[in-house]
C-alpha cells in the first residue's frame, strides 16, 4: 500500500512539476490527491447499549476533528452527544483533572507538571492516545517564489536568540535567497498565541526552544494565521497542514542546510523526512487495570477505525499507519500505559 | 467673515457633517456585510475553463485580481481569477487561482450540475448515471434529471423520518435511561446493602431500565433500517478532470443547474439556501449548513438575561431613588454603578467562572447532583450561568435608566397620590412605577443591545462550538438551564478564526454576522414597540 501510494504521489509530483514549468509562480497550489487511509485498518463495528454524553475540552487544532468525530459517532449511536470546547491544548489537563471532560485533545504531549498534577489528583498517570498525524507547515503567500527553507533559517526568522545556530538574524526575504523585488522586502511574521499547542510545538522544534521575536503577530486561531498570510504578500506563518487554502503555499523544509527539502505530504512525514510532523493526542483518564466505560471505549475504537481515520483525512490531517493503530487498540483493550 | 462665524452656520455644517460621516460609515459597513453575507446564497454561473496546458477547470468565479507587476514579464497588466472548484474529496482545496493568460477558452456549459452535499462540500460536474439498488435507472441527463428530483424528494422525506426518530423517540428513551441510571447510582451510593426495601427498589429500577433498553433496541433497529434505505440510490457524476465519483442521493442536500435556470429559478434556490441557513443544523464542523442552534441559543440567552436583569436592576434603582437617604453614600454607590458599566466584559466572564460556576455551581452539584459526580451538572458552564453573568454585566445600564425614569415622574403626581391618602408603597406601586415603565424599558433595550453582542464572557461561562442539544426541548423540565449552548457571536469567532478551510468558510462568517445584526435589531424593535405603547398610555411621562 505504501509503495502504491508512493508511486501515485511520485506521479502526481511529476505531473505537478511538468505543469509548473508552464505555469507562472503562484499557480503552484495545484490540486493534490488526498492521503489514503491504510486499508488494513478495520471498519468500525457497532455494539449495543451505548448512550450518554461526552465532553471534550482542549486543543483548538483538534477542535474540528473532535466535532467531526462526534457528528459521525452520533450516526451510530443517535443518543450519544459530544460537546466540544477547544481553546488550546493547555486547557485539556485541568478539565481532565476536574472531571469536566472525558477527552483531552492535545496537539502536544503533556508537560511533566501537567502529568504530576493529574497524578496528584488520581494516583495514576493520564493515558495518551495518538489519534492522527499533523504536519506543521510554514506558510507563505501564494505569490512567494521561495523554494524551501532550512529549519535553522526558520529559527532565524522567528526567534530572537537563534538557538538553531545561525549567526545572523533574518529580516528580509533577500536573506532567505529571494532576488529581484522580493530581496529587500521585510518578512512579516504571523504566529499563534501562547495557549496553543502549536505555539509550544513550534517553539520547541523549529525554534530549538528559543524565544519568539516580539514582532510575531499572535493570532487567536490557526485559520487566522493562514488568513493573515494570504492577505499579506510578504508574510510567513505556521499552522497545521489542515488549514491550507488557495491563498497560501506550504514551504518545503529541511532539517539541515545540506539535506534536501521535503514537501509536506504523507510520504515525507512517514519516512521522517519532514521535520515538523507531530502526533495529535487524545488524553483520557484511565485507571490502570480497569476497563474504560463502554461509551469512551467505543468512541476511541471509532477513532481508530477506518471511518474515524477517513475523517482525519477529511479534516486535512494525515491518518495513522496501521502499526500505530494496532498499538493504540491494544492499549485500549485493558493494557496498561 | 466675522458675521459668518457668528451666524452659527459653520457649527450647523460641522454637526451635520459629523452625523453624515457616522451614517456613511455605518452604511458602508452594512453594505459590506450585506453584500458578502448574501452573496454565498446566490447561485452563480458555473464556468468551464480550458487552459493552454490541456487542463480543464469547472467552477464558480469568485474574484479577479491583478497579478503584482514584479511577478510577470510583460509590462501589460495581467489578471488572475479565483475559481471555486469544489469537489473537496478529489482536489482537497475548494479554491484555485487561474491566470487569465493561461485560459484558452471559457464558457458556461448548460448541463453542469451543482450538488450541495452533506459532506465534503459542493460537487461541480456532469451527470453520468443514476443507479438504484445497483441497477441503472438512468444514464442520460434528459432522463436522469427529473428522476433525480424525484429521488431527492424521497430522500428529504427519509431525512425527516430519521430526524424525528432520533430527536423524538430515541432522545426520550435516552433521557429516561440516563435519569434511571442516576437514580440507581443514588440508591446504591454508600447505602446499606442488606436493606430489603432498598434492594427491591433497586431491582425495580433495573427492570424498568431493561424495558427501556428493549424499547431502545427496537427503535434503533428501525433507525438502521432507515439508514439502509438511504444507501440505495447512488448518483455517479463525472468531474471536469474525467474522474468519476459515486455520491449517495441521500447525501445530496440540493441539486441545481445554475446555467440553465432563469432569475426566478435562481431566486428560488437562493431562498431555499437562506431558509436552510436560518433553520438548519450546522454541518462539516460548522462551516456549512445552518446556524439554527446558535440562533436559538442567542435568543434564549438574551431572554433569560432579561428575565434576570430587570427585577434586579429595577428593585435596586427604586431603593436608590425612592427609599435611600440621598447623601454621600448613595452618591458613592451611584458612581460605583456607573463605573461598573465600564468594566471590561471579560472581567465579568472571569467572575462568572469563579463565582457562579465553581463556587455556586460546584456547591449545587455537591448537594443535589452528587450521584452524577465527578461529571458536573451545574459546576460547568451553562445557559444559567452565562445569562446571569450577562445580567450582571448589564445591570448598571438598567439601574441608571430606571433611576432616570423614576426621577422624571413629576412631583405633583406623587404628591397628588399621597394627598389622596395613599401610602408611599401604594404611590410607588400604583403611580410612580407605571409611569416610569418606559424608562425601565429603555434600560432593557440598552441591556439587550449590549448583551446580544457580547462574546468574551460567554466563552468562559458555557458557550461551545457544537452543543449536543438545544437548551429547550420536549423532555421534562423543558428548559435545561445547565446545558451548554451555541451563540451567533461565538460562531462568528469560531468559524472565522478556527475553521479549517477558512477560505470556504468566510462567506459563512458574513452571513452569520448579518443574522446577528438582524436579531439584535428585531429584539430592539420589539422592546421599542412595547415602550411606545406604554408611552401612549401614560402621556405625561417624559420618556
Amino acid at each position: 500500500m505504501i509503495r502504491n501510494s508512493f508511486f501515485k504521489q511520485t506521479m502526481s509530483y511529476l505531473a505537478l512539476a511538468a505543469m509548473s514549468l508552464s505555469a507562472l509562480p503562484g499557480d503552484a497550489a495545484l490540486a493534490q490527491e488526498k492521503p489514503k487511509v491504510d486499508p488494513e485498518i478495520s471498519l468500525y463495528k457497532k455494539v449495543s447499549g451505548i448512550s450518554g454524553n461526552l465532553n471534550s475540552i482542549g486543543s483548538d487544532t483538534m477542535n474540528n476533528l473532535m466535532t467531526l468525530w462526534g457528528e459521525a459517532f452520533a450516526r451510530y449511536y443517535p443518543s450519544v452527544r459530544l460537546g466540544v470546547e477547544g481553546k488550546g491544548s493547555s486547557t485539556a489537563p485541568p478539565a481532565l483533572i476536574a472531571g469536566t471532560s472525558q477527552f483531552g485533545p492535545m496537539s502536544r504531549k503533556m508537560k511533566e507538571t501537567e502529568i504530576d498534577a493529574f497524578q496528584k489528583a488520581f494516583g495514576y498517570k493520564p493515558t495518551s492516545m495518538r489519534t492522527s498525524l499533523d504536519a506543521l507547515a510554514v506558510y507563505v503567500n501564494k505569490d512567494n517564489p521561495i523554494q524551501g527553507v532550512t529549519l535553522q533559517q526558520v529559527d532565524a526568522v522567528f526567534s530572537k536568540n537563534r538557538a538553531g545556530g545561525l549567526e545572523k538574524d533574518i529580516v528580509t526575504w533577500g536573506e532567505l535567497g529571494l532576488t529581484g523585488a522580493w530581496a529587500n522586502k521585510p518578512i512579516s511574521l504571523y504566529g499563534r498565541n501562547s495557549a496553543s499547542g502549536t505555539y509550544g510545538y513550534f517553539k520547541k522544534h523549529a525554534l530549538f526552544k528559543g524565544d519568539y521575536k516580539d514582532t510575531v503577530k499572535e493570532q487567536p486561531g490557526s485559520a487566522s494565521v493562514v488568513q493573515g498570510v494570504s492577505e499579506d504578500r510578504y508574510a510567513i506563518g505556521y499552522s497545521g497542514i489542515g488549514y491550507i487554502t488557495s491563498g497560501v503555499r506550504a514551504v518545503p523544509l529541511s532539517k539541515k542546510a545540506d539535506a534536501a527539502f521535503a514537501a509536506v505530504d504523507m510520504e515525507s512525514v512517514m519516512k521522517g523526512k519532514y521535520p515538523l510532523a507531530r502526533f495529535l493526542y487524545l488524553y483520557i483518564n484511565k485507571e490502570p487495570g480497569k476497563q474504560l466505560t463502554p461509551l469512551v471505549r467505543e468512541f476511541l475504537k471509532f477513532v481508530f477505525s477506518k471511518e474515524g481515520q477517513k475523517i482525519v483525512v477529511k479534516d486535512g490531517y494525515l491518518p495513522l499507519p496501521y502499526k500505530v493503530v494496532q498499538e493504540e487498540l491494544a492499549m485500549l483493550d485493558g493494557g496498561t500505559n | 467673515m466675522k458675521k459668518f462665524w457668528k451666524s452659527g452656520d459653520p457649527f450647523v455644517w460641522l454637526t451635520g457633517g459629523a452625523l453624515a460621516i457616522s451614517l456613511l460609515m455605518i452604511a458602508a459597513l452594512m453594505a459590506l456585510i450585506l453584500y458578502n453575507g448574501l452573496r454565498q446564497f446566490w447561485p452563480y454561473d458555473l464556468t468551464e475553463l480550458h487552459l493552454k496546458d490541456g487542463n480543464k477547470v469547472l467552477g464558480e468565479i469568485w474574484d479577479r485580481e491583478r497579478i503584482p507587476e514584479t511577478d510577470t514579464d510583460s509590462k501589460q497588466a495581467q489578471y488572475r481569477i479565483r475559481v471555486k472548484i469544489g469537489n473537496r474529496d478529489l482536489y482537497s482545496l475548494d479554491f484555485r487561482w487561474v491566470d487569465e493568460s493561461e485560459i484558452e477558452r471559457r464558457f458556461e456549459p448548460e448541463h453542469a450540475l451543482v450538488l450541495e452535499r452533506s459532506e465534503w462540500g459542493n460537487f461541480y460536474g456532469y451527470f453520468k448515471k443514476l443507479t438504484f439498488d445497483g441497477t441503472t435507472i438512468a444514464d442520460s441527463f434528459a432522463e436522469g434529471w427529473p428522476e433525480l428530483q424525484r429521488r431527492l424528494d424521497d430522500m428529504a422525506a427519509l431525512h425527516n423520518d430519521i430526524h424525528s426518530l432520533e430527536k423524538g423517540a430515541i432522545d426520550e428513551i435516552n433521557s429516561g435511561l440516563e435519569k434511571l441510571r442516576l437514580q440507581l447510582r443514588k440508591l446504591t451510593m454508600g447505602s446499606d446493602t442488606t436493606d430489603v426495601a432498598l434492594a427491591l427498589e433497586i431491582a425495580q429500577q433495573r427492570a424498568e431500565m431493561q424495558s427501556l433498553r428493549v424499547r431502545y433496541d427496537a427503535r434503533e433497529a428501525e433507525l438502521s433500517s432507515l439508514y439502509r434505505q438511504s444507501e440505495r440510490g447512488v448518483l455517479t457524476m463525472t468531474a471536469i478532470d474525467g474522474r468519476e465519483k459515486d455520491i449517495k442521493v441521500f447525501d445530496i442536500v440540493r441539486a441545481f443547474r445554475p446555467n440553465d435556470i432563469d432569475f426566478w429559478g435562481r431566486s428560488a434556490v437562493c431562498a431555499g439556501k437562506i431558509w436552510e441557513f436560518v433553520s438548519g443544523e450546522p454541518r462539516e464542523s460548522n462551516t456549512e449548513g445552518g446556524v439554527f442552534p446558535a440562533l436559538f441559543g442567542t435568543v434564549i440567552l438574551v431572554v433569560m438575561m432579561s428575565i434576570a436583569v430587570v427585577p434586579l436592576g429595577v428593585l435596586a434603582a427604586i431603593y436608590l431613588r425612592e427609599y435611600a437617604k440621598q447623601g454621600f453614600w448613595v452618591q458613592a454607590i451611584r458612581i460605583a454603578v456607573n463605573n461598573l458599566a465600564g468594566v471590561p466584559s471579560i472581567v465579568y466572564g472571569v467572575f462568572g467562572l469563579g463565582f457562579f460556576i465553581y463556587a455556586v455551581g460546584g456547591t449545587i452539584d455537591q448537594f443535589f447532583f452528587s450521584e452524577a459526580l465527578p461529571t458536573p451538572t451545574f459546576g460547568t458552564g451553562g445557559l444559567l450561568w452565562a445569562s446571569l453573568t450577562l445580567a450582571l454585566l448589564t445591570v448598571p445600564v438598567v439601574i441608571v435608566a430606571t433611576e432616570e425614569g423614576l426621577a422624571a415622574v413629576p412631583r405633583e403626581i406623587r404628591e397628588g397620590s399621597l394627598a389622596l391618602s395613599a401610602t408611599k408603597f401604594e404611590t410607588l406601586w400604583r403611580v410612580v412605577i407605571p409611569s416610569a415603565l418606559p424608562g425601565i424599558l429603555t434600560g432593557l433595550i440598552l441591556a439587550i443591545a449590549r448583551a446580544a453582542g457580547e462574546v468574551a464572557p460567554l466563552m468562559l461561562t458555557g458557550v461551545v462550538k457544537l452543543a449536543p442539544a438545544l437548551p429547550l426541548d420536549g423532555t421534562f423540565p423543558f428548559l435545561h438551564l445547565e446545558r451548554k449552548f451555541m451563540h451567533l457571536g461565538f460562531h462568528i469567532y469560531d468559524v472565522g478564526f478556527q475553521s479549517p478551510n477558512v477560505e470556504a468558510a468566510i462567506p459563512m462568517v458574513y452571513s452569520t454576522t448579518l443574522l446577528l445584526i438582524i436579531i439584535v435589531v428585531l429584539l430592539n424593535v420589539f422592546a421599542i414597540q412595547i415602550r411606545n405603547r406604554l408611552r401612549k398610555k401614560l402621556a405625561f411621562s417624559v420618556f
